[in-house]
């Protein structure tokens, strides 16, 4: 936690405008040369493909109909875009997931960390049981809550008819597929929210909770006057990183659902996948790829803007 | 407050957070365990009534899943490397070479290598199309060095500031070259943060799915997570190989994890970068 990758405060400080010796400048070069790799790949596999998008978002492009051609089209993709009603429901769709699985994978996590950070004589199975579910890939997580919330197999209903509720459908009701999805992604992500949380909470002194002892502080009263202010950086940094994650939910409703029932699970990300890859429309998907970046290029500006300020930077 | 009940408590917490982690992983094993009659068979049962382990040898006879697994470790692997050598380069020219304005290209680096993979996979799966890399490795290999880019430029950064130039300069005086200090004197000592690093972008790599789904249609270059999400039972999903090839994927990673947690955890909290 006290390593800080901020570069500029360690470089030997150099005096302005003085002419660099020539074993400096071989060093320079030197750099360029070993930078050059990076800045290659990252040309090939993100800078030359969004080009392509943008130039693909003002284009006609249906793979089913090559026939057609690739015309410009202007902003047509676009207009399309804002008068599809299933656009405007994958919208709705992945703003309402983020809304619900950040603060739940927040308020989740933050459970989890409270009660990871005691002092266990054995370490390993608490801090095993935080990283499993973070090493699990997404898209096991949604079939393994698929299979938990299966209307006759599923462990959820058995429990439910033991508990004499009955069982639910919670795959093919819009609102409890929503919710099932939901309760699977939150659990699937609250853990690396716990991870963070946790080596933030092991930062606090604990003479803090000791003086607020002697003064006769309550459980309570130390959570809220110590803890979650000392607490305050991590939380944002895990939310901000949650809410970029969030942005993109595509592998637990596709593993669960599919986007069913009808198009209530449905993501933008899912809606572009298919699209493109199903669908074969390159135009119109692009255009979609478009917005979406845009969305998330503001929230990732935000969260640079915020480590910039934070001293506590990359923790 | 008296002895006991705070002890019941840590164990109480203890308790939660591991079973929280491990039973659906337990749930899925113990279902792989079943027959298929009796996973049909109403009330569901907990512990398999005879355990079997038919749904396992269905899972190595019936579906390609060592090719699946082969795909993974391949790809997981070459990206990983991939991504430390690119890493290693920039981290140290940014730290110890005089580049002017590291702050600002570590930025610039990070800015676009954390663009939105979903916003990538239509462009990149036209670009992959055209170059005729679809179903290959190379498709997956290069956009997940991208991937786990800042998070490992980052470990790297951090680590390879902490070791003393006079170290590499004595070297250097000795006739080492400046990549010569990097390879024989930097990496070594930072080796716990080169191998962080490693852990994070191969988890990276192995959990990816979405482009994986997309650049890849023929089954036979399938990775772990689409190969078993993409297998179809006739008229339900089969629950039986499904639950017996999660457990098959599951294991490699849950042991890497769990030989290599204070690393893993270490990384995590000091580039964490992922959901």
């Amino acid at each position: 936690m006290t390593r800080s990758p901020s570069i500029a405060a360690s470089a030997a400080p150099r005096p302005k405008r003085v002419p660099l010796s020539p074993i400096e400048r071989a060093e320079r070069r030197l750099g360029y040369a070993m930078l050059a790799p990076a800045f290659i790949l990252l040309a090939g596999v993100v800078v030359y493909p969004v080009g392509v998008l943008l130039v693909g978002s003002l284009q006609f492009n249906q793979l089913t109909q090559p026939w057609m051609g690739t015309p410009f089209v202007g902003l047509d993709n676009f207009a399309r875009a804002l008068t599809d009603p299933r656009f405007w429901e994958a919208t709705g769709n992945t703003l309402l997931y983020i809304l619900v699985t950040v603060p739940g994978a927040i308020l989740v996590g933050l459970g989890l960390a409270l009660l990871a950070n005691q002092p266990f004589r054995v370490k390993w199975p608490v801090r095993l049981g935080l990283l499993l579910p973070w090493a699990l890939p997404l898209v096991f997580a949604g079939l393994i809550f698929r299979w938990f919330f299966e209307y006759n197999q599923g462990v959820v209903n058995a429990v439910l008819i033991a508990v004499g509720i009955g069982p639910k459908a919670w795959l093919t009701d819009p609102t409890l597929a929503f919710t099932a999805t939901c309760i699977a992604i939150v659990w699937k992500t609250s853990s690396f929210v716990a991870l963070v949380l946790l080596a933030g909470l092991q930062t606090i002194p604990r003479e803090l909770y000791e003086a607020a002892e002697i003064d006769g502080a309550t459980a309570w009263q130390q959570f809220t006057a110590i803890t979650l202010p000392m607490l305050r950086p991590a939380i944002v940094v895990a939310m901000i990183f949650r809410t970029i994650t969030a942005i993109q939910t595509f592998d637990i409703p596709y593993a669960m659902t599919n986007g069913g029932p009808g198009q209530s699970t449905e993501t933008l990300a899912m809606f572009i996948h298919k699209t493109t890859i199903d669908f074969l429309d390159i135009g119109y998907g692009s255009a979609l790829a478009v917005l979406m970046f845009i969305v998330s290029a503001a929230m990732t500006a935000g969260y640079l803007r915020y480590t910039r300020r934070d001293p506590r930077m990359g923790e | 407050m008296p002895r006991l009940p705070r002890r019941a408590v840590v164990w109480a917490a203890a308790a939660i957070v591991a079973l929280n982690g491990f039973v659906p992983a337990i749930w899925v094993l113990l279902t792989s365990l079943k027959s298929e009659s009796e996973l049909m068979r109403l009330p569901i049962t907990v512990l398999p009534a005879a355990p079997t382990l038919g749904n396992y040898v269905r899972v190595f006879v019936d579906q390609p899943i060592l090719l699946f697994l082969w795909n993974s470790v391949m790809v997981a692997t070459l990206s990983t490397l991939l991504c430390i050598v690119v890493s290693a380069l920039a981290a140290y020219a940014l730290v110890r070479l005089r580049v002017p304005a590291p702050g600002v290209i570590l930025a610039v680096l990070m800015g676009i290598a954390m663009f939105p993979l979903i916003s990538l996979v239509v462009p990149l799966f036209q670009t992959m199309r055209g170059l005729g890399l679809l179903n290959t490795w190379p498709a997956l290999v290069l956009p997940y060095a991208v991937l786990s880019m800042p998070v490992c430029t980052m470990v790297l950064v951090s680590f390879f500031q902490d070791i003393p130039a006079d170290i590499e300069n004595a070297a250097m005086i000795d006739g080492c070259s400046r990549i010569g200090a990097l390879w024989h004197v930097v990496i070594p000592l930072t080796a716990p943060g080169v191998f962080t690093a490693a852990i994070l972008a191969f988890v990276n790599a192995w959990d990816e799915f979405l482009l994986a789904l997309t650049l890849s249609s023929r089954v036979t270059s399938r990775t772990l997570p689409v190969g078993i999400t993409l297998y179809q039972g006739e008229f339900s999903f089969p629950w039986p190989i499904i639950s017996a090839a999660l457990i098959v994927a599951i294991v490699p990673i849950s042991i890497l994890i769990a030989v290599f947690q204070d690393r893993v955890v270490g990384g995590l909290t000091a580039g964490g970068m992922k959901g």
